[in-house]
């Protein structure tokens, strides 16, 4: 065994294609080794900016012999009856490259049929590997590129490929380029080309030549290079996942410095300096140990740091330069009040069908302000996305909602309506959290509702992978609001409201019914993976089934309810005997004909009425309160008993046409009153049966 | 180094390695990248190796000389390598390295940076090159332009030259830089930075510019005999097929003055977000007219320099003959 080197040398590919090669190399790898027939062990991808490899440990010297039964022309036609073989068995023997005197007879559940044994003999692993090595370089990147003559296409330009089994080389060849074993470190730091003796010395050889090819250790350098500057500057590092990856991979062998900037950036908030420093330079914000105050310093991962002095002096410039930049789009901004940009939201196409962001946020405005009950709700709404015109979100969108309430709280607005132009956008993603003002929480209602009315208003509804305008996540996101936050959302009449807000503004939606049903749906569906997180997936659906699709909360009481108390042992009788009364008056009419006590011909069923009787009423209170909980208690106190009692003792489907529609108008009365809370006979368990 | 022997280095440097030295176009251009010897060259299987400088126009960018990074005119290095070499990297850093900068000593960086001309219908993939954190050139492998696959690939090389002469003489201020020994950059164009900003920001005619746009949109038709029908499948549809008979040189200064047009009245705010889309879609038609009668005419004429390169050698020895 032997391990097996393939390296692609590439010019600097962008990060996300060394992220997707290094997934792909070894699933393309290994599909190639396992079709060469060679075993092999570990298999490990690296990966820098200008390289892609991949290491296997143990691969076989040699394929296994291969032996195998050809099966070749029915017996009848390949043999003479006294076993003389025929044309068609020499024919057959020659296909294959044997002697006529080979073919044998084999036996199968089809019949008989001439048959060839053909062994043969497993090639060397250096004689098939070159398909392995081709393997390797059939990576799909999300933008190929074309070079020189423009005949081949990857996702840089191609420069050299080593292929080592062993100490051998793997001939092969892609984009022009022959294997071989010569590799190159870092382009700086050890520029010159580095023959490698055997695969296993990769990993030492690059680190020597200033390369750190495995992600885990450059992430471990990067992470140990960024602490230790900071402890020397007294400061503390703003933990920034994203920059972590990204730079790992703009850089062979990470090293830090240390920069800084003027006091007098520290005025411009600090949102602004973070993003800045972030998204255009890909530097981590410093802050004082322990308090969290942004510092004029800041953290730069760099590939080559000989010259640190040199390199600080450009990096500081090249920041003080960006941060005058975003002070100028600041100050530029606030000669203007956010009230004065609404007209310019009309210039931005939100949906060719549902018009412009501006339209838009007047829509909003007026739901929320219904929502809410606050009049200044309605300016609000609009004030909120009054920053997507500002030069500064222009220029980092990410600081949407933020530089909103900054200007805000500049130009006097109050501290809260401030805050909930930032939080209007809460909650972000799945781990975010949601508003905790009230009125942040109905424009964020309102926001989303509008783009979830429109979107599904004119067509577009999320299926498979495809859902452009997030609206699953923002069907979630109301549901999160409505159960994490301050406020109760009834998705069927806030639907119904922002549809009318479409309506009065003169756009054409789909036909209202249907609309509110699609979207209906849309709800159901995002409520049964959001719950089904805690919940059964049958009670969820036992709840939905009795839900009307108005409030949120109401739907979650129910659920609740029916989870705590479907955990008790004697739930379980409860549900068996709601299967079979759901089963055996599933067909019965509903009808408001009163129940004939005279009819009543066995001591349970009377007893059952009774109970019912005594019960339902209360059972209607507790439901009509939202108080589910206490409602199905009284089914499973006070009707479990004469139910179980009633179908164990009580024949239903008698031949006295009258005495059986009696009883089944008292089964279909219970089911109907107990359905109000949760469809019983839709939870799972108990065995269904007939009664 | 001051601001025009940094140009002189880049021109000889470029020059040495076989590159044709071109002038800037005489026509308002956002980049280098719009002069013909650029755009209209990458087009087609001709050899093609060009450098020049063009002083760029980005009336947007203006700050009425009050900003020490920004200018709405600045001037690009372009280089045009057809097709691109392999070493096109190697090349790059030894032209910083006759700028006198050792890449050791600094950190040089490839960031990924695709680059797409919505009004050119181009786009190409590659990188900025970054010094110590300071964006200094772009680099691209152009894969398409005016909707066309680029076969062989060109390598273009844009230096900012403004910012590497800051970063060559350290100063923090655009204005503060040596054009040459004795004379500052703002000496030479502040008050043109402040008179133009003005211009673009306050006085520009808007009437007149609009004008200007359609009426050079229709003559750019004219010139190209462009239907304003398509024909199926999206394909333009010419009134002659015989490229040699339309005038593809004036056609494409009108959509250059098209695109500067357009960028005008970006800069006095009079083009609404939704009407951009409409105006860039309108340039990137024409310009798509533009590039498919080059292609065409190149092909008509025979593809005059795919002929065996001509050395400097051989040329010499030709004209002493």
């Amino acid at each position: 065994m032997s391990s097996l080197l393939i390296e692609i040398g590439v010019e600097e590919l962008p990060a996300s294609f060394v992220a997707r090669a290094m997934e792909q190399m070894p699933v393309l790898v290994k599909s190639a080794l396992a079709a060469a027939r060679l075993t092999h062990g570990e298999i490990e991808a690296l990966g820098t900016p200008r390289r892609l490899a991949l290491r296997v440990e143990g691969v076989a010297e040699a394929q296994p012999d291969l032996e195998e039964e050809v099966l070749g022309p029915p017996r009848a036609a390949a043999f003479e009856a006294d076993g003389t073989p025929k044309q068609a068995a020499a024919g057959f023997a020659k296909k294959n490259g044997m002697d006529v005197s080979a073919v044998r007879i084999a036996k199968t559940d089809k019949g008989e049929y001439a048959a060839l044994t053909r062994k043969e003999k497993g090639l060397p692993a250096r004689e098939v590997l070159g398909k392995v090595v081709e393997a390797a370089t059939k990576i799909t990147f999300p933008k190929a590129m074309r070079w020189g003559q423009g005949d081949i296409a990857f996702g840089r330009p191609v420069h050299w490929i080593v292929a080592l089994f062993g100490s051998d080389v793997i001939d092969a060849s892609f984009a022009n380029v022959r294997t071989g074993r010569r590799t190159l470190g870092h382009r700086f730091l050890a520029p010159g080309w580095i023959e490698l003796a055997k695969a296993d010395d990769y990993l030492e050889a690059l680190r020597a030549a200033h390369v750190l090819p495995r992600t885990s250790e450059r992430r471990a350098a990067m992470i140990e290079g960024l602490a230790a500057s900071a402890k020397d500057n007294a400061a503390e590092v703003v933990p920034d996942d994203f920059l972590v990856e990204e730079n790992l991979t703009l850089v062979e062998e990470p090293q830090i410095v240390c920069g800084h900037f003027e006091d007098r950036f520290l005025s411009l908030p600090d949102d602004v300096i973070v993003a800045v420093m972030r998204g255009h330079q890909r530097y981590f914000a410093a802050r004082d140990v322990g308090g969290g105050k942004l510092l004029p310093r800041y953290f730069a991962v760099v590939n080559t740091a000989l010259d640190p002095k040199t390199i600080l002096r450009g990096n500081d410039r090249v920041l003080r330069a960006r941060l005058s930049d975003a002070r100028f789009f600041v100050e530029e901004d606030r000669k203007k009040t956010l009230a004065d940009r609404l007209p310019k939201l009309d210039g931005i196409v939100f949906q060719t069908k549902l018009g412009t962001v501006g339209e838009k946020v007047r829509r909003v405005g007026k739901l929320a302000a219904a929502l809410s009950g606050d009049a200044e709700a309605e300016l609000l709404a609009q004030l909120c996305k009054a920053d997507l015109v500002s030069l500064i979100v222009g220029e980092f969108p990410e600081l949407q909602g933020v530089m909103g309430r900054w200007y805000a709280q500049k130009e006097g607005l109050s501290a809260r309506h401030a805050d909930v132009i930032r939080d209007h956008y809460l909650p972000k993603g799945a781990s975010d959290v949601v508003p905790t003002d009230t009125l942040a929480a109905h424009i964020a209602v309102a926001d989303r509702v509008d783009t979830l009315v429109g979107c599904v208003g004119v067509g577009i509804v999320p299926s498979g992978s495809a859902d452009p305008f997030a609206l699953r996540r923002a069907v979630l996101s109301v549901i999160r609001i409505a159960l994490e936050g301050p406020i109760d959302v009834d998705a069927r009449a806030v639907f119904l409201g922002a549809y009318g807000g479409f309506v009065s503004q003169g756009k054409t939606l789909a036909a209202e019914a249907e609309t509110l049903s699609k979207l209906d749906e849309l709800v159901r569906g995002r409520l049964k993976s959001y719950l089904g997180e805690k919940h059964g997936a049958d009670v969820i659906e036992a709840c939905l089934a009795a839900w009307s699709g108005g409030s949120i909360r109401d739907l979650v009481a129910r659920v609740e309810a029916l989870s705590a108390i479907r955990r008790e042992a004697e739930f379980d009788s409860l549900t068996v005997a709601f299967k079979r009364a759901h089963n055996i008056t599933k067909d019965v009419a509903s009808s408001d004909a009163a129940l004939r006590a005279e009819l009543f011909d066995h001591d349970a069923e009377r007893a059952l009425a009774r109970a019912f009787d005594g019960v339902k009423a209360r059972i209607d209170e507790a439901t009509g309160k939202g108080q589910y909980a206490e409602a199905l208690r009284l089914v499973a106190t006070e009707l479990r008993g004469p139910i179980d009692t009633f179908f164990e003792q009580v024949f239903v489907m008698v031949d006295d046409a009258a005495v059986r529609a009696n009883r089944l108008l008292l089964l279909a009365r219970i089911a109907g009153t107990v359905s109000r809370i949760a469809h019983l006979h839709l939870l799972s368990g108990a065995a269904s049966t007939t009664g | 180094m001051t601001f025009q022997e940094l140009i002189l280095s880049l021109q000889k440097f470029w020059a040495d390695r076989g590159c044709l030295i071109v002038q800037p176009y005489n026509s308002e251009v956002g980049a280098g990248t719009f002069n013909p010897a650029t755009f209209l060259r990458a087009i087609g299987p001709e050899p093609w190796n060009v450098a020049y400088v063009e002083p760029s126009r980005r009336p947007t960018d203006g700050r009425y000389g009050e900003n020490p990074n920004r200018l709405q005119q600045f001037h690009q290095f372009q280089v045009i390598l057809k097709p691109s070499p392999l070493e096109i990297q190697e090349l790059y850093l030894d032209s910083l390295r006759a700028l006198g900068t050792d890449p050791n000593k600094h950190d040089i960086r490839f960031i990924e940076d695709d680059w797409e001309s919505p009004t050119l219908g181009a786009w190409g993939l590659g990188w900025q090159v970054w010094i110590d954190g300071l964006e200094i050139s772009q680099f691209t492998y152009f894969q398409q332009v005016g909707g066309i696959d680029c076969k062989p690939i060109s390598g273009e090389l844009t230096y900012g030259l403004e910012r590497i002469a800051m970063y060559l003489q350290d100063v923090d201020d655009v204005y503060e830089l040596e054009w040459s020994k004795g004379i500052k950059y703002g000496e030479i164009c502040k008050r043109q930075e402040w008179e133009w900003s003005t211009y673009n920001f306050e006085r520009a005619d808007v009437p007149l510019h609009l004008e200007l746009f359609d009426r050079y949109e229709e003559q750019c038709r004219v010139l190209l005999g462009l239907s304003k029908e398509k024909g199926k499948g999206n394909v333009l549809v010419f009134e002659s097929d015989d490229s040699l008979k339309r005038l593809v040189l004036p056609a494409y200064d009108c959509v250059i003055k098209c695109s500067h047009y357009f960028n005008v009245l970006d800069a006095r705010g009079a083009i609404s977000v939704t009407e951009r889309q409409r105006y860039i879609a309108r340039v990137r038609h024409i310009a798509r007219a533009v590039c498919e009668t080059y292609a065409a005419q190149r092909e008509a004429l025979g593809y005059p320099l795919l002929k065996a390169p001509v050395s400097a050698e051989t040329a010499t020895a030709e004209v002493a003959r």
